[in-house]
Order: structure tokens, then sequence, then C-alpha cells
């Protein structure tokens, strides 16, 4: 069974008294340990398939199966549980903890797993940010960090907890060419200890690190 | 059990770090955030010291110018009306009954006294007429007068009936003048009588009651009164001290009793509680204290609800500044829970930062309370009140807890995805 199995994923927010459909039934299928990017123009609703599928947002309709459990009907804490557990987010503006240490921010998602002490997460954070190549950054604020190496610290910390997949929302987008190219040989090695990773973006060159490109236009999936 | 109380008490200390970062990051809003309640916890703690110090110094004035533990036995004269057939045996207190007295259970001394007589006094210097009271051994320190030269009776002065007196000190200008009274003579209804001591008058600073008269009088042995000067055997008063430990009404009903066999019925005595007045008197006391203290908890009540609203009002802010932590936190997997008690932990914290710094500020408010009252003279020793101190502290949890939930939970409200979206 797939690691992804959405089907008829359908989307529609309410604005005011206008219903806006962001997804208009969206079935994709993502195996365990592949690379798949998804492209799109800007408003197409790459980031709400992207909420969909990382369990932050419940679709309108339709049924989506991640890791062999059913999650379209899940809510709230149930949602909370799988996305520590199964989803490792990296976002286009690293979004670490200003106040935190890196090292700190990587522990995170652990804290929310339960069952850690704080010197077990630090521990694994830091033997995470490590194998990233950042070991001489640990007790660093994000503030003293390169932008490329924030990123790089928000794989770790989407790493940290051993999630199912890793989901990805236009990880080059604050970056220079330079730092973006070195962010994107992480997340290649990081496909090539085995881990699957969705990768959102609107750039042909960034989704051409991905094995196979889903594009979507308007909602719906494109040819 | 254990391990799940060591699980929360290292989560929350957890958090508690977290939210002091927080709270450092934003140090002047914090401390006005905190003003309401560091007032608040200062009140509570300086007030409660206060008013138990002033307790204490009331219940020790009173203790001192009462009588605890004790009933009195008086001397009832004899009826012209005595119609019973007992009230004609009447024989009155006698010196005798004084000393058998001492062996009514649970009684730990008996004082007699005979009730001051107006004599002629006289010395060279001068001669007046003063209240002279026949007291016994120990009288004096049981009423807590002091004895600021010499001495009181002893002993030998009662079994004697010595013509030894103590005297007021205000007696003591007009009689001796400047030199020192102690052995020296003065002359009481022409006879001499050697001074032994000086008593001062009782100093009270709290409760409005005037001793003064205690140092226009003088003090012989009240077998001198009884016995020579009065030609008979009958003491007005006795006071019975009863052990602190024994059962007061029981030992007071056992003392009457004892007293009325041996006068066969007589109806020629009255007994008078006064721990009973004590008792009255230091409930007056607690109720002028309790009215006091209700104002003072109004308050500090008031002070720390104004601190709660600051509280409230600084963590709709910080929830509002932070729904873009919240949104990352949400997407790593934290639930309503986790958020709720992130901005928990930051309430309670402040409020019992607030707290604490109001307990220091409190206890510094009640040290320069003693040091002006020690300016002015008098000795006023505040103890910091504990319970006051506690009640401070679970005052500011309660305040953090109740003011704190609702901003709390209005981020554990905020759907992930409008957190998110804020990225
Ligand atoms: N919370 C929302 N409320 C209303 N409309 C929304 C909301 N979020 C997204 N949309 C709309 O849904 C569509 C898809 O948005 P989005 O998934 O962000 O696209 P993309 O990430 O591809 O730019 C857009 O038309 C957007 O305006
Ligand atoms: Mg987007």
């Amino acid at each position: 069974m797939s690691l992804i199995n959405a089907h008829g994923i359908t989307k529609v927010y309410r604005l005011g008294r206008v219903d806006v459909p962001a997804l208009r039934g969206v079935d994709v299928q993502v195996e365990q340990g592949e690379y798949v990017a998804i492209t799109g123009p800007s408003g197409s609703g790459k980031s709400t398939l992207m909420h969909i599928l990382g369990c932050l947002d419940s679709p309108s309709d339709g049924e989506y199966h991640l890791d062999g459990a059913d999650i379209s009907a899940l809510r709230g804490r149930a949602l909370a549980r799988i996305r520590n557990q199964k989803v490792g987010f990296v976002f286009q503006t690293f979004n670490l903890m200003p106040r935190m240490t890196i090292d700190e921010n990587v522990a995170l998602p652990l804290q929310y797993r339960g069952g850690f002490s704080r010197r077990e997460r630090l521990k694994r954070a830091r033997a995470l940010l490590e194998r990233l190549g950042l070991g001489d950054r640990i007790g660093h604020r994000p503030d003293e960090l390169s932008g490329g190496e924030r990123q790089r610290v928000a794989v770790a910390r989407s790493l940290v907890g051993e999630p199912a997949m890793l989901l990805v929302d236009e990880p080059t987008g604050n970056l220079d060419s330079k730092a973006g190219a070195e962010v994107l040989r992480t997340f290649r090695e990081v496909h090539n200890a085995g881990n699957t990773i969705v990768m959102v973006t609107h750039d042909m060159h960034v989704a051409a690190e991905a094995q196979r490109s889903i594009h979507i236009a308007d909602g719906k999936i494109a040819a | 059990m254990a391990r799940q109380i060591r699980d929360w008490v290292s989560e929350w200390g957890e958090l508690a770090l977290d939210a002091l970062r927080e709270i450092w990051s934003h140090k002047l809003r914090s401390l006005l955030t905190l003003f309401g309640v560091v007032f608040g916890a200062a009140s509570v703690v300086s007030m409660t010291s206060l008013s138990a110090a002033l307790k204490t110094m009331a219940y020790d004035e009173l203790s001192r110018m009462g009588m605890p533990h004790t009933f009195e036995l008086i001397d009832r004269g004899p009826r012209a009306d005595a119609e019973r057939a007992a009230d004609l045996r009447h024989v009155g207190l006698s010196i005798k009954d004084v000393r058998d007295l001492r062996n009514v259970r649970g009684v730990d001394a008996v004082y007699a006294r005979d009730w001051s007589d107006a004599r002629l006094v006289s010395t060279l210097l001068d001669q007046r007429v003063i209240p002279v009271e026949g007291v016994d051994v120990g009288y004096l320190s049981f009423r807590n007068y002091p004895i600021v030269r010499g001495r009181e009776l002893v002993p030998l002065d009662i079994v004697n009936a010595a013509r030894v007196v103590v005297i007021g000190e205000e007696l003591v200008e007009p009689f001796f003048g400047t030199a020192d009274p102690i052995g020296r003579t003065v002359t009481i209804d022409g006879l001499r009588f050697k001074v032994v001591g000086v008593v001062a008058p009782v100093e009270l600073e709290l409760v409005p009651a005037d001793f003064s008269f205690l140092a226009r009088r003088m003090y012989v042995p009240y077998t001198w009164v009884t016995q020579y000067h009065r030609g008979q055997q009958r003491v007005d008063q006795v006071f019975l001290k009863v052990a602190d430990d024994a059962d007061f009404p029981s030992v007071l009903e056992s003392g009457r009793m004892y007293l009325k066999q041996r006068h066969l019925g007589a109806d020629d005595f009255e007994v008078e509680n006064s721990a009973a007045d004590v008792a009255e008197d230091l409930a007056m006391a607690d109720g002028i204290l309790s009215g006091w203290n209700v104002v003072l908890f109004t308050i500090a009540g008031v002070t720390l609800i104004v601190g709660g609203i600051g509280l409230f009002s600084v963590l709709l802010i910080s929830v509002r500044e932070r729904v873009r932590e919240i949104g990352i936190r949400a997407a790593l997997g934290a639930d309503d829970r986790s958020i709720r008690r992130l901005f928990l932990a930051e309430s309670l914290t402040l409020a019992l930062l607030g707290a604490t710094v109001g307990l220091l500020g409190g206890t510094g408010l009640i040290k320069v309370t003693e040091s002006i009252a020690q300016s002015f003279g008098r000795e006023f020793t505040v103890p910091v009140n504990m319970p006051g101190a506690v009640m401070a502290i679970a005052f500011a949890i309660l305040v953090g807890l109740l003011f704190g939930w609702y901003p709390a939970s209005r981020a554990a409200k905020l759907d992930p995805i409008e957190a998110i979206r804020e990225l």
C-alpha cells in the first residue's frame, strides 16, 4: 500500500457568502521512499494540498490514507498526534523559534511526542545537527546563522521525530542560489537515506530535483 | 505515581523556563504588568504581618493587665437581713482559708489581698492621706506591676506581719525628694515602716487603660492589715491562679464548693471569674482586628484583581504576537492542551514572579515600619506572617490561573491552519 493515498480531495473555503474552491477533486499517491514535487502557479492550491497531506487541515470531501491510517475523519488532537508522528514540515520562511538555541529548536517535536527527557531530546537533536554538518552551530540562536544554515536546521527539526515523510513548502524561496543549492543537496542526502519527501514548489529547477512532479492548476491535477 | 509527579514537575519546570525567557524578552512590559500583582502580594504580606503583630501586642497587654487562668473569692460582709440559718453562721474569708485553698486541686498559687484603706502617711518631707493595700507574697509580680527598685514582699514579711512597705513611684519624690527611698522609713498611722521596694505603673501602648493609680499607692503585708490593724482574721479577697493545663471551670467550681463546705453553707463570699474578663477583652480585640482584616483583605484582593486584569491584557497581546509561533508548534504536533499549557505557564510564571517581588517588597515595608517605630523610641517588632506569605503566593497562583485561562484557551482554540497562514 502507498504511503500517501488521497482520493477525490476537495477543499472549499467560505469567504463570507462565497464559496472558494481551493481543491476540486485531487488524487495523489506517493510511495514509501519517493521524492515527489508538487508544482503549479500561485493560487493553484499547492499549499492547501500540502496542509491536507500534512494533517494540518481536513479536506471538505475525499478520502485520505496516510501510512495505512484513515485520516479523513480525524480532527483536533488526533490530527496533532499524526502530525507529530508521521509528518515533518519544512517551510519557506524556516520558522524557527527565535529565542531558542538551534538544538532546542530541533528537539521541539520530541517534546510533543512525549516520553523523552530534555537531555535525551537535546542529545538526539545535536546528533542530527552534527549529521547535517551544523555541529559547530550548536548552542547558537537562529539569528546567528545564515539563511541556508537556518533552513538546514529546519530540515533537522523535521527529521528528529523520524516521521514517515517530509512535507516541504518552497524551501529555497527565501534563499540565494548558492544557499538554495546547499539546501537541495541536503534534501537529496536525506532522500538517499531512505526518507520520503513531498516538496511544493513553483520553481522548475527545484522540481527537477525530485523523481517526479505532480502538476496542479486551478485546484486540479493537470496532465 | 512518583514517576508521573516527576514528569509533571519536569514538564512545568521546562514550561516555566521557556516562559521566563519570553518574559525576559519583554522586560518593560512584564514589569508594568506585574505592578498590580506585586502590590497585591506586598499588601497581603505586610498587612497580615502588621495585623498579627498588633494582635500579639494587644494580647500581650491584655494578659498583662488582666488575670488569665484566675478566679477570685471575695469576702461578703455579714448580712443584716440574714434570713437563712446558714447565713447567721457567717464567718467570711479567713487567713486560714487562704492557706488551705492552696490544697484545691488544679490551683497553682493563691494571693490574698486587703483592699486599700486611706491612711495617714508621713515622712520628714510630707504628710498626706494615701491608699494603702495589704498584699501577699508575689502579688505584685502576679499582677505584672513592675518593681523598679528594691524588692517586693517575701514570705517572712507575711508570716511576721512585718512593717515593710513597697511604695508607688510617684510617691518617692514628695516623701523622699531625690534620695533613694530603699531602707528609709515612712510612718503609717503612727507606726514606722521600712521601705523595701518601689512599684511603677504598667505601661500599655495599645490598650486604653489608665494604671497610673498604682504609682500613687503603698503596699504592705496583708497579714499586718488583717491582724494588727483591723484586729481580725478576715481578708477581703483571694486570687486563685489555676494551672495552665487544668480544666479552669471545674477548678473554679471545686474552689467554690471547698469554701462553701468549710463555711457550713454560709453565703458569705462571692466568686468572680477574672479569666472571663480577659477572654472578653481578647474577644473584643479580636473583633476590632478582624474588622480591620476585612478592610485590608478587600484592599489586597482588589489590588490583586487589578493585577490580574493587567496580566490578562498582556497575555492577550502575547497570544496575538505569537500566533505565528502557535502555528509552528501546531505543525510540529502540539495539540490544544500543549498550547494552553504554554500560555498558562506564562501567566503563572508572571504571577509568581510578581508575588515573589511583592513578598520581598512587603518584607521591606515591614522592616521600614519597624525602624520608624524604633526611631520614635518604640519597641515594635513585626515578624513576617507565614500564613500571609503563603496566602499571597496562593492568591497569585489563583490570579494567574483565573486571568490566564481565557487568553490561553484562545491560543489553544486557534485553528492551526489560520495560524500557519500568518507565515
Ligand atoms: N483560508 C482561506 N480562505 C479563503 N481562501 C483561501 C484560504 N486559503 C487559501 N485560499 C484560496 O485557495 C486558493 C489556493 O491557495 P493556496 O493553496 O495557498 O495556493 P498556492 O499555495 O498554490 O499558492 C487560492 O485561491 C486562495 O486564495
Ligand atoms: Mg503556497
